[in-house]
């Protein structure tokens, strides 16, 4: 797989003022194209850190650089893919020919990919090795709010079609802040065996501390932080993910990191970037 | 071919300082990166991979995160070694990310600037309110939250509004002139250097356009918080 030696990829995401693991995948995923050489130059930019949108438009040089491709580290199309980024970015399509003659494509958010159903599965397969899938309920975990409503959406399709799957004896999709809320994982879900996977591009406050303490795993965790006003333990972010199973009343739960952080996305960013060219 | 920013690379003859980055280059032809407060033979600790500038610039001395790349309080006690032009480009992209495009653009006479009300006026959302700030509130809030002492070492290149009205007025002069390093105007306020000081012995930090940060505390501005 080669683009030729003029393609450039931008991966946009949304980054953070607060959360310093906001733009971590999104930066490990370009390093990671990076180094497999598939476009001239591999660039990052995000709505809330440096570089900023609007800093993006300087980044590759039309002497050398014909073409970029413009992938959206988004779960669902929404807000900042269909109003934000275009206009940050000054695109005005799916294609934007700027003056200087470099031709913009602007491709699907990697969370439209089909082939998220594939990473949620193995995400879930990694957190539990071992455990059979017929006696697991598997918890989807999304945001939703209205604001958040496309991702919801996005939730609600990948849980379809791991249910259509028939492999785990329930598939759920639950909410941090609107029912089915992930805190009613107990009265919601039959199996012995309890699987969450929060479906969030990056880890952050919602994965490290917001879930664990509505599923109750926060104490067990170790992570909690502490005294009132005790800054975050920096050293345990991540501890959640590396104390499974937490063995709750009869029940074992399993609690994986944000699907965002799976190295696959950075295949998906690259198919979507194909997509767009052909 | 090399594109434009390996060219401001290479014409930057080391040692040049790139924000509070000194970077030296060895007989070898490989570049050593330091912060320029430290002493070279301080005992640094050394990394050499230039992905190991991304946790250097994550947080400041007290450990707090920076979510400004540009404010200066880049950690001290490090030292990268950099085999090539090309680990030194990617390194000194995520200390200061975006920073040498922005600047390569400008000395290729194809950097546009934003004025601060067309940033404004752009913005939905939560953030479409921050339109209704006033200039003299600007002209504070611009004073105070860009200032190179303590908030952001970036040369500001973009006007108030379109009729060309000056970021702040409370500035000193130095902090829109891309011949001037920041640090060192803050370290001799009293005479700062010429504007003919060389721009390749500091490659400076150019703001073409607010940054969301800024957007954010004209929000706050008007909201009154």
């Amino acid at each position: 797989m080669s683009f030729n030696k003029e393609s450039a990829l931008l991966i946009v995401a949304h980054g953070s003022t607060v959360n310093p693991d906001s733009s971590a995948p999104t930066l490990a995923h370009a390093a990671k194209i990076r180094r497999r050489k598939i476009f001239a130059e591999v660039g990052c930019a995000f709505w809330k850190e440096e570089p900023s949108l609007r800093d993006a438009i300087f980044l590759f040089d039309p002497k050398s650089i014909c073409e970029v491709c413009v992938v959206p580290n988004f779960i669902s199309e929404g807000y900042f893919t269909q109003t934000v980024v275009p206009r940050e970015l000054d695109l005005n399509g799916r294609i934007t020919k700027r003056p200087n003659g470099q031709i913009w494509k602007y491709c699907e958010p990697v969370g439209s990919d089909p082939r998220m159903t594939d990473l949620l599965l193995q995400r879930a397969r990694e957190i539990a090795p071992g455990v059979p899938e017929a006696e697991t309920s598997l918890l989807i975990v999304a945001h939703g709010t209205d604001l958040n409503e496309n991702s919801a959406v996005a939730a609600k399709r990948e849980a379809e079609k791991i249910r259509a799957l028939g492999k785990y004896a329930e598939v759920l999709n639950v909410y941090m802040e609107e029912p089915p809320l992930v805190s009613d994982w107990r009265k919601l879900t039959m199996s012995r065996n309890v699987v969450v996977v929060p479906f969030f591009i990056s880890d952050g406050l919602h994965s490290y501390e917001d879930i664990p303490r509505l599923l109750g795993i926060t104490v067990a965790a170790g992570v909690d932080r502490g005294r009132p006003g005790s800054p975050p333990p920096a050293t345990a972010l991540g501890e959640i993910f590396r104390r499974n199973p937490y063995k709750i009343g009869d029940r074992l739960l399993f609690y994986a990191p944000s699907i965002g952080t799976d190295p696959g996305f950075a295949d998906i960013i690259i198919e979507q970037a194909l997509a767009a060219k052909s | 071919m090399p594109d434009s920013i390996e060219r401001c690379l290479e014409s930057a003859a080391p040692p040049f300082c790139f924000g509070q980055i000194l970077i030296r280059k060895t007989n070898a032809g490989h570049f050593i990166l330091i912060h320029r407060d430290d002493e070279p033979q301080k005992n640094l600790e050394i990394f050499q991979n230039p992905d190991d500038a991304i946790e250097i610039a994550k947080y400041d001395d007290a450990g707090n995160y920076r979510p400004l790349k540009t404010a200066p309080n880049l950690r001290h006690g490090w030292r990268l070694e950099l085999a090539d032009l090309e680990e030194l480009r990617r390194a000194l992209d995520y200390f200061y990310p975006g920073r040498l495009a922005v600047f390569a653009a400008w000395k290729g006479g194809e950097l546009k600037t934003t004025p601060l009300r067309g940033t404004l006026d752009r913005q939905s959302g939560m953030y479409r309110v921050a339109a209704k700030i006033s200039d003299a509130q600007i002209n504070d809030l611009v004073a105070n939250f860009c200032r190179s002492n303590g908030g952001c070492l970036r040369t500001i290149l973009w006007k108030r509004d379109r009729g060309g009205g000056i970021a702040s007025t409370k500035l000193p002069k130095e902090k829109f002139d891309p011949g001037i390093d920041q640090i060192q105007a803050l370290e001799r306020p009293e005479s700062p250097p010429p504007a003919t000081t060389p721009v390749a012995a500091t490659i400076p930090l150019l703001c073409q356009e607010a940054c969301n940060l800024l957007i954010a505390e004209c929000r706050k501005v008007v909201k009154g918080k």
